[in-house]
């Protein structure tokens, strides 16, 4: 499917739900009651028309042989690194009120060289992993009193 | 005289030691950002706005600047040596620059793009200081409709920026508008979008969705050519870096002329160093007498374009701090600190915190000295940095990027917040869809929707009250001239007679 296309339809159905969720918000008690919703319902009015427009330019370019212009060549497997770092995220965020901003740091910032440094670079990764950990914990706890768990 | 009293006690507010280091910090922090294809001012500043909640706000806000300023210092120690731009600002840097490396002329292209900068940097300062009270003074006659429509103008000039990107910029904006209005609404108490957690009852912080945005995203984005980026090779060992007298007397005017231009472009909304950079090479190709050199280490090619890019940086600078509305996503992030450490920008900052107003401006001047400093002499250590493989950096900066946003609010949903914004910049990045109008657009929502709503307010809900001044109108026409401007400017080139063949053609952005 054509980018444009994918744009246009993603943001004609964004728009829609935001709209109906708009005119499903709590009335104001006081004042004017629909003063919450006109601007969100204008937002996500205005999101739908915009959608459609893109659509139907997109439509346009493509009758008229418009092609979408080739990226860059991405590596193979690139999304294990993004999908990868989004479940060390979500790890990360588990455990760090759990075991503590240094251990779990440590294991996550670990993981996250491993995976996208590579293993072979295990006493590198391992390094970089102990210093910057430390490091970030004189930085944020010691010079700028930020208290982390 | 006012201004001179002013801008003295500016200089003693930002040349205090502790100021002074954290501007020395700034700087190199920022050129070094600058010099890493893919980390930016607007990413180099999100990064470190978590830090400044303890720093007093014209520290903060100094600190912020000078990252600002030596990342466009920084831009073009990359595009010089490796051909590629540190920033998007650099990229017209790399045309001449990359070319004057390759005949062996690394030294002298570091030092005139360091040189340009500065001369660049130094005039904007002083057109800063000249144009930064009358603007302030004729901001106070700005009430809530005329500070709507200006931010009207703002978001449509961000979003409107090419006419291939119009739609998509818009929708961009919007998105970014919808971010806004989740949260309790402040002036009914509705909740609204909070789906029954407490922890969107204060909303979405804008700190998370430009981490997320700019810094996660462009690291997920980089994520998918990250094993073509291997450590690359650059030149180590350097001469003097400095330039000919010959090569001083090409390049002279070139910046002088490009600097009120850069200048002028980063007043505008929208249009950034980018755009900047690549007028002032193109003007200069057009007014030289040996246009045939461009493209092949013509050394004013990459003098133009540099005093440009850092003289719009100084002029983004301007609505910003006078009329508190962002003109790019750089200067909304900074926008965005004033406004957490309990500032308000705009013409009262001037008359409230003039220790911040003038502090600030104070500190442009020290700052260009200082980056001036790093990135002569110093520019062969520091490029070194270049060195480091991206596989290594990234991870780094993701780390960063946690931590950063833990301390907004203490509480690890943020982290889901953060990576769910990575993945939207991702998405936007791959659509091709502009990210800096939702940056624009997180900042000034809830004063954009405030400012709407108290004008119908004050006119029983006519919304005539947006046309009843003469600001109002100006700003309106303003903001739809910009909407039309792609379109215009493209019937405008249409209507021209072909150039002839033999015309060089100005190269593409």
């Amino acid at each position: 499917m054509r980018r444009d296309t994918i744009v246009g339809l993603v943001s004609l159905c964004f728009g829609a739900v935001y709209t109906i969720q708009a005119f499903q918000l709590p009335k104001a008690a006081i004042g004017n009651p629909w003063a919450p919703i006109y601007f969100p319902a204008t937002l996500g009015v205005l999101t739908m028309l915009l959608g459609l427009a893109v659509l139907l330019v997109d439509r346009k370019r493509a009758a008229a042989g418009h092609r979408d212009k080739a990226g860059k060549a991405k590596d193979p497997g690139y999304w294990i690194l993004t999908g990868g770092t989004i479940l060390l995220s979500f790890a990360y965020g588990f455990l760090f009120e759990h075991i503590g901003f240094i251990p779990s740091t440590l294991l996550f910032l670990g993981g996250l060289l491993f995976l996208v440094n590579g293993k072979s670079a295990w006493k590198l990764n391992g390094i970089i992993t102990v210093l910057f950990t430390l490091g970030l914990w004189v930085v944020f706890v010691k010079a700028f009193q930020i208290n982390l768990p | 005289m006012d201004i001179l009293q002013s801008l003295l006690y500016g200089f003693s507010v930002a040349a205090t030691p502790m100021n002074l280091a954290y501007m020395a910090f700034g700087s190199v922090l920022g050129t070094v950002l600058g010099m890493l294809p893919g980390l930016g001012p607007s990413t180099g500043v999100a990064l470190f706005l978590p830090l400044t909640y303890a720093m007093r706000p014209e520290t903060a806000l100094i600190t912020m600047c000078a990252i600002y300023y030596g990342a466009m210092f920084g831009g073009s120690r990359s595009s010089i040596l490796l051909n590629i731009p540190g920033d998007g600002a650099a990229v017209a840097s790399c045309f001449d620059g990359y070319p004057m490396a390759q005949k062996g002329q690394a030294e002298a292209a570091l030092a005139m793009s360091a040189i340009a900068s500065f001369i660049g940097g130094l005039l904007s300062s002083v057109a800063f200081v000249a144009l930064a009270v009358p603007m302030a003074r004729f901001a106070l006659r700005f009430g809530p409709p005329e500070y709507f429509t200006l931010m009207v103008f703002a978001l449509a000039a961000t979003a409107a920026i090419s006419k291939e990107a119009l739609l998509k910029g818009m929708i961009s904006l919007l998105i970014g508008l919808m971010i806004t209005t989740v949260g309790i609404d402040l002036q009914s108490g509705v909740q609204r979008f909070t789906f029954g957690l407490p922890e969107l009852q204060s909303g979405i912080d804008f700190v998370v969705v430009i981490i997320g945005v700019y810094g996660i995203g462009e690291v997920f984005k980089n994520f998918e050519t990250i094993k073509a980026k291997g450590a690359q090779a650059i030149q180590r060992k350097f001469g003097r870096i400095w330039i000919s007298m010959e090569q001083w007397k090409r390049s002279w005017l070139p910046i002088l002329r490009q600097t009120p231009v850069g200048f002028l472009i980063g007043i505008l909304p929208g249009a950034g160093g980018t755009i900047a950079a690549m007028m002032a090479y193109n003007n200069e190709k057009q007014l030289s007498k040996h246009p045939e050199e461009f493209g092949k280490g013509a050394v004013e090619g990459l003098a133009a374009p540099e005093a440009a890019n850092n003289a719009c940086s100084i002029g983004a600078m301007i609505p910003m701090m006078t009329l508190g509305v962002p003109g790019s996503g750089t200067t909304a992030v900074m926008l965005g600190a004033l406004l957490i450490l309990g500032l308000q920008p705009g013409p009262l900052l001037f008359q409230h915190h003039p220790d911040v107003a003038w502090g600030v401006i104070a500190s442009l001047f020290l700052a260009n000295v200082v980056c001036a400093i790093i990135n002569i002499p110093l520019a062969g250590a520091l490029v070194r940095v270049l060195s480091v493989p991206p596989r290594i950096l990234y991870p780094l900066v993701i780390v960063l990027a946690l931590l950063g946003v833990y301390t907004i609010n203490y509480s690890v949903m943020e982290f889901h917040i953060l990576v769910l914004f990575g993945l939207v910049g991702y998405f936007m990045k791959s659509f091709k869809i502009p990210t800096a109008p939702l940056i624009l657009a997180v900042v000034v929502g809830q004063s954009m929707e405030q400012s709407f709503r108290q004008s119908l307010m004050l006119s029983d809900g006519a919304l005539s009250i947006f046309v009843r001044s003469p600001i109002c109108i100006t700003l309106l026409v303003l903001a739809a001239l910009s909407v039309a401007w792609p379109f215009i400017s493209d019937m405008i080139k249409r209507k021209e007679p072909p150039k002839p063949a033999h015309a060089p053609a100005a190269p593409e952005e």
